[in-house]
Parts: structure tokens; sequence; C-alpha cells
């Protein structure tokens, strides 16, 4: 053993999920830009073929933001941090390394074949759950070296005390697997039958109402335990890291954990009020909804309340900017969600561009801005150099900023426009417009929409860019900064 | 046979929500009870994430790990 | 302390995070099981070529943009037609319902949708519908539909759940063969009221177009 070298935490599976995670986040961008624009202007469905429909590219564009972007953001940031607050580097355990890089190359092989496969069409249908069945079991095995790599750090850790993010990459951990595992469970058609038709189709296990249940069951909280949970996590360690104040209150974050682990399952019949699900479902679906208001916001009050005295920060910190951002977009979603579950409320907004508007506050304003904050505090200490430019960082801050907001409110527009037009009725009650005009009056509010995605998706390519220049020539840093991130 | 299931349901959902609200109330009372008493001071594991060098002493130690990690820096 | 304890244990602390988490979903889901399978009286399942037709949808993804679940109002059921009941969907493995409605709702389109604008309208549909943003599906004339498996997921859910298909759904290739014929005179029944050559040509020639299976998944939406 080389007891004489100093001990180190070892950022190599940080830093390769890092590269992961801006590559599947232009990708799952760029694919989201162009059907965006295709709302707007459909000539440009035909650039790719059948393989450029926004039919096909959509699922592309979810799975790739959900599974590519985000997912990787998590494995990113879990073997950063999970290392730090475990007191315990990874190195110290080469099954762990070997675990690890495995996990690695599964996950990046896995994830391209799956976004591949959804190009040609391959898919069983469930939102977010469109991967056939060989690349779900490839997710369960990379989901399960995941979590063998993380009940390992934690089984050799010093620290004996868990901190409160390690709960919630524990929890993303085991929702995801619960939820993943029962809404993907199909039967292969290939071997129920002797070798008959495509080894790669399925029947899903479930049927009709069923298998919608099933299917917002997960979806739902795929948003609750892959853009919430582990979100939360992050920002419950780098706010406190980059501004030098621990959590205000450590014991309402715990409270805010154990409320929303509770409350946030319930919530998935939301997404289907007036349907055929029985009455009582979906109203334990609204009125849960309601409640999660209150952990939700017990963790967004709490980051916000740990800059407290320290708001001088915000001004000359752009990292602080990106971290409070986020949380107050968390609030917005969180608060926004409940509305839209109300039953009368959502006759109108179901169905409608409201609620894509809804999703993207949450995955552009709270998730994107959480994960870019993440790399770029944990950038310094990975590449042990200095921010490229702090200028650059302010720039893209304001220009993201600036397309989120025009994306939401263009999509509340759209939605909200469109949820009346459906059902206005004339003096005699008769339907007053056609289901097109309904869409053709919907064109101003695509093209912005479309408009706040190439700004959004020039911000994510400055951000991109702003890591590779730090890597490569930043200033090198002599010893790990403490709190504030160095940026020139 | 079928509202004997719903009525299963009924009283397993009431059943399981009370517990689960004691259950969190009794948690919130032990949160500031065993900080007001002195047994434990919660607020001190914020300070996991700021001082979270390899090499910092552990808010809560692991007594096995320590011991090893000591002998190996010698 | 009991908190105390389970805070320190890894273990454990994760059996409770998950007894915690699974909860909602053994309350709301598994009860209801049996009873929000159960089929109308009447319901029939989908002939083969339908599900190679609902196969399609899926490919192309339809449900990117179109509903089927009408909903109990006014302004729905005089659009599409009667609100849409849960034993209707019995048969479904998945369901389509979607979440987004960028094109009207599809689940009785059968009604008052026919053969023939189906088939300009996937073609060209700001031709049929104009100030239409759907792009055209041009390539489901050329592609082939994969009719085999849409066999093979017949039978597979006549063995696996019930789904009450006829005696000769069997899972050997020969049953397959027998009932293939079959397939194809329905396909011919859609392509008969149907234009484009190439599309006539494939049917003559024992293969069926995506497109007729897809048509005929959307005329048996009723």
């Amino acid at each position: 053993m080389q007891s004489n070298a100093a001990l180190e935490y070892d950022y190599s599976l940080a830093k390769k999920f890092t590269f992961l995670t801006i590559l599947f986040g232009i990708l799952g961008m760029v694919v989201g830009t162009l059907i965006a624009a295709q709302m707007a202007f459909p000539e440009l469905n035909y650039l790719l073929g059948e393989y450029g429909t926004f039919s096909r590219l959509r699922p592309v564009h979810t799975n790739t933001v959900v599974f590519g972007f985000t997912v990787s953001g998590i494995f990113a940031t879990w073997f950063y941090l999970g290392q730090r607050v475990l007191k315990v580097s990874i190195a110290e355990s080469k099954f762990l390394m070997v675990i690890g890089n495995i996990q690695f190359w599964l996950y990046f092989v896995v994830a391209l074949a799956a976004t591949v496969s959804l190009l040609f069409g391959v898919s069983s249908s469930k939102e977010y759950a469109q991967y056939e069945w060989p690349f779900d079991l490839g997710v369960v095995v990379v989901w399960v070296l995941w979590g063998i790599g993380m009940m390992g750090l934690i089984g050799i850790r010093r620290e004996k005390a868990l901190y409160i993010s390690v709960w919630y990459y524990l929890a993303c951990f085991l929702g995801v697997a619960m939820l993943y595992l029962f809404n993907n469970m199909a039967i292969p058609t290939y071997f129920a039958t002797e070798g008959l038709g495509s080894i790669l189709h399925s029947v899903s296990m479930y049927s009709g109402t069923n298998d919608a249940l099933v299917q917002w069951w997960y979806g739902h909280n795929a948003v609750a335990f892959g853009f919430t949970v582990p979100i939360v996590g992050m920002i419950y360690y780098f706010l406190p890291k980059e501004s030098g104040q621990a959590i205000y209150s450590y014991k309402l974050s715990l409270l805010s954990f154990w409320g929303l682990m509770f409350v946030y399952l319930w919530a998935g019949s939301h997404h289907l009020l007036w349907s055929t699900v029985p009455d009582w479902m979906q109203t334990m679906g609204s009125a849960f909804s309601v409640v999660l208001i209150l952990p939700s916001w017990g963790s967004a009050i709490n980051m916000l309340l740990t800059m407290k005295g320290e708001w001088n920060q915000l001004t000359d910190n752009p990292l602080i900017k990106f971290m409070v951002l986020a949380s107050t977009f968390y609030m917005l979603s969180t608060i926004e969600g409940p509305i839209q579950a109300i039953r009368s409320v959502n006759a109108i907004a179901h169905f409608t561009d409201w609620i894509p508007g809804h999703v993207h506050d949450g995955t552009l304003g709270w998730v994107t801005f959480m994960i870019m904050a993440a790399i770029f505090h944990m950038s310094p200490r990975m590449f042990k150099r200095e921010i490229y430019s702090k200028k650059l960082m302010e720039a893209q801050f304001w220009l993201q900023t600036v397309a989120v907001v025009l994306y939401f409110t263009s999509m509340w527009i759209a939605g909200i426009t469109q949820g009346m037009m459906w059902r206005a009725v004339d003096e005699y009650g008769n339907l007053m417009y056609s289901f097109i005009d309904t869409v053709t009056v919907l064109h101003p509010y695509y093209t912005i929409r479309a408009l706040s995605g190439v700004m959004y998706l020039t911000g994510f390519i400055m951000f991109a860019y702003n890591i590779y220049k730090t890597m490569t020539s930043g200033r090198v840093l002599t010893e790990e900064p403490q709190f504030r991130t160095p940026m020139a | 046979m079928e509202m004997d299931l719903r009525n299963l349901q009924g009283y397993a959902n009431i059943f399981m929500t009370i517990f689960l609200v004691v259950m969190l109330y009794w948690y919130i009372i032990h949160l500031y009870r065993s900080e007001k008493k002195g047994v434990r001071d919660y607020e001190k594991y914020g300070n996991i994430a700021l001082d979270d060098s390899v090499t910092s002493t552990p808010v809560e130690d692991k007594p096995a790990s320590q011991r090893e990690y000591k002998e190996e820096n010698k | 302390m009991f908190f105390h304890w389970l805070e320190k244990n890894p273990f454990f602390f994760a059996a409770a995070i998950s007894i915690v988490i699974s909860f909602a979903g053994l309350i709301e889901i598994v009860p209801n099981f049996a009873k929000s399978g159960k089929p109308l009286v009447d319901l029939k399942p989908r002939t083969v070529l339908e599900l190679a037709g609902k196969n399609v949808y899926m490919k192309d993804n339809c449900m990117s943009c179109h509903s089927q679940m009408i909903r109990p109002f006014k302004s729905e059921t005089d659009r599409y037609g009667d609100y849409s009941l849960s034993g209707e969907y019995a048969y479904d493995r998945p369901f389509l319902w979607g979440s987004k409605r960028t094109g009207p709702d599809l689940h009785r389109i059968g009604n008052y949708r026919s053969t023939d604008w189906h088939e300009n309208h996937m073609w060209d549909p700001p031709a049929i519908v104009p100030g239409s943003i759907m792009p055209a599906y041009k390539h489901q004339f050329t592609n082939i539909a994969d009719i085999e498996t849409a066999y093979a997921e017949a039978v597979t859910v006549k063995n696996a759940f019930h789904t009450p298909y006829g005696p000769e759904f069997k899972t050997t290739r020969a049953a397959w063969d027998a009932h293939r014929p079959k397939v194809l005179a329905d396909a011919k029944a859609i392509a008969d009221n149907m234009k484009n050559k190439d599309v006539k040509e494939a049917v003559a020639n024992g293969e069926v177009p995506e497109v007729v299976a897809l048509i005929a998944y959307l005329n048996s939406l009723k």
C-alpha cells in the first residue's frame, strides 16, 4: 500500500460523467430546440426523412434529457460529493473503482443505443419509459451497479453521520429502481411464441386504465426521484459549500425529506383527472398535490434562507446566482404544479401547452441551472484550474434566464388560449371554433418558444465552451479552493 | 368479496395515514427535544458539507475506519 | 433512540425509505386492479391487422400529439363523441391516452373519418386541413408493416392475459401461416378504397404497407 502518499479524493469518475452530462445536454437540447421550431415551422419536419418528424424526435428529446443529461449529472455529482461528505476516497477501494468504471461504460453504450432505437421507432410508447425491453434490462444493470457502488462507498465511510445529500441520492436510487421496474413490466412476444416476429417487441403487463395508473405513478415520480430528489441533494451540498454558509436549518431539511418521500408518490393520478380512473384516486391525486407544496417549499425556503445575511454574494458570485435562481424556479414550479392539479384548472390546462410550459420551468430553470452550477463548482476542484471566464458565465446566466421566462410565459398564454377555445360556445351552445382554429392561433407563441429554445441552447454551448477552456487553459491552482469558486 | 376488499383498503389507508402522521410528529418532537436536552445537536451536521476535505475530522467518527486511516498516515 | 439508530444504519435507513415510498402505490393502485381491468360486455379484441396498425401508431409515436381520451365535458362530447369508458380500453396494451393534444383526440375517429380521408391526410395533411402543422407521413406508404409481430402479440396476450382470441391463435409458425391470408384479405379491403398505386401493388404482392395497417387501426377507433 502506498501509505506515504497523501490521501486524495479521486475525481476520475466524476470527470467522465461530467463530460457525458455536457454531451447529452447538447444533444438533448439541440433536438428539443428543433422540435420546438417544428411546431412553428412544420417544413422543418423533413430534414431527416422519416427519422426527423416531430413524433419520432419528441421521445428522443425527452429520454436524452432525462436519462442522458440529468442522470449523467446525478452520477457526476454523486461521484464528487459522495466521497466528500462521507470523507472517503473512492480510490481506497479497488472494487468500487472497477464497479464505477463498468457502470460508466455500460451506461454510455446503453444510453446511446437506446436513443438510436427510439429514432428507429422501437418504442413501447409509455412516456419517459419508451425504451423496449433489451434497453430496459441495460438500464436496470447500470442502476444496480450504481447502487452497489453507492452502498459500498457508504460502507467504507469515515463520517458516521450521513449528510442530508446522501439521503436524497439514496432515495433517488431506491425510488427510480422501484418505479422503473414496475412500470416497464412487459412480455417479449418473440419468446412467448415460437420465435414469431420481432425480437424487440414486447407487450405491457398492464392494460388500459391500469396501465395508465401505473404509467403516471411512474411518470410523475420519475420527475420526483429524477428531477427533484437528487437535485435537492445537490443544492444541499453545493450551495452551502459555495457560500460558506451551513444549511439554514438542518432539522427542516430532515423533515422536508420525509415529507417529500411520503407525499410525492400519491400525486401521480393528477395526470389522469377527468379520465376513466376511479374518482377517489383522482381526488387523492389532487389533494396530495396540494399537500406537496409543504415539503417542497420547506426545502426551497431552507435553501434561500441559507443565504441569510450573505445576500451580497448574490451580486458578486454568479454561481450563487445560478443556485438562487434554481431554488426560485423550484418554488415556482412546485406551486404551479398543484394549481394545475386542481380539477377545475386541470379541465382547461390538461392536453395543452401549459403542461410542457410547467415541465420546462422545472427542467430548464431548476434542474439544468443546478446541474450547470454544480459543474461550475466542481470543475476547478477536478481540473485544478480556475474557471476560464466569469464574464461569459454572467452572459450565459442572463441569456438563459430570459430564455426560461420567454418559454413559460409563451406556453402559459398558448395553453390557456387553447384550453379556453376548445370549450368556447356561441349563444346557441354550439362550439365556436374548429380544432384547426385553435392550432393556427398558437403560431406566434410557438415561434417565441422556438426562439427561447435557441437562446437557451446558445447559453448551454457557452457553458460547455467555458468548461472546455477551464480544463485546457484556465489558470492553474496550487491548492483546492475552500468555498468560493475562483474565476477569471 | 369486493366490498370486503374496499373496506380493508379503507381501514388500511386510515390506519397507515394516522400511523405515519404520528411518526412524523414524533420525529419533529424528537428533533427538538434531543437538541434541547443536549443529547444531539442536529445543526452540527450542516458542517459536514463545509468541512469536507479527506483529512478533516469527521463530525461523528466511525471508529474502525478512523483507526485505519490514522495508521496509514503515520 | 429509534431515529438515531435509523440514521446511522444505511441498510435499515434504505428499507425505511422503501416502505414510505411504496405505501402510496399499494393503497392507490393495487386494490383496484381487477376492477379497472374489466372489459365492456361485448368488447372485441383487435384484429391482427389493427394490432399491426397500433404498432405503427406507436412506432411513429402519434401519441406525441394525439390523445385517445374523451373527457366528460359537453365541449368534448360535442367535438369527439361519447365520453370514454374504462372498459373500452381493457385490451389496450399499452394504453395510448396521450397527454398532449397538439392535434385532435382520436378515440372515436373511426366514426367520422374514412379510409380515403386518411390516405390523403397522411400523404399531405395541410392539403386536407389548411393550416395544419402535422408532418406528412409518406414513408408509411412504402414501409412494410410487421404483421407477424402483430400476430405474435395477439397470441401472447391470449395466453398470458386471456384476451379472447379464437382457438386458431397458436404459438406455432404453422398457425401463423394459416392466419396470414386472413390478414391480407383485411388489408386488401382497406387498399381497395385507396388510390395510391404503390400501396395497391404491395398488397397485391402479399405485403401490407404501414399506412394500410394504420388506417385499419384508426377505422377501428369508435
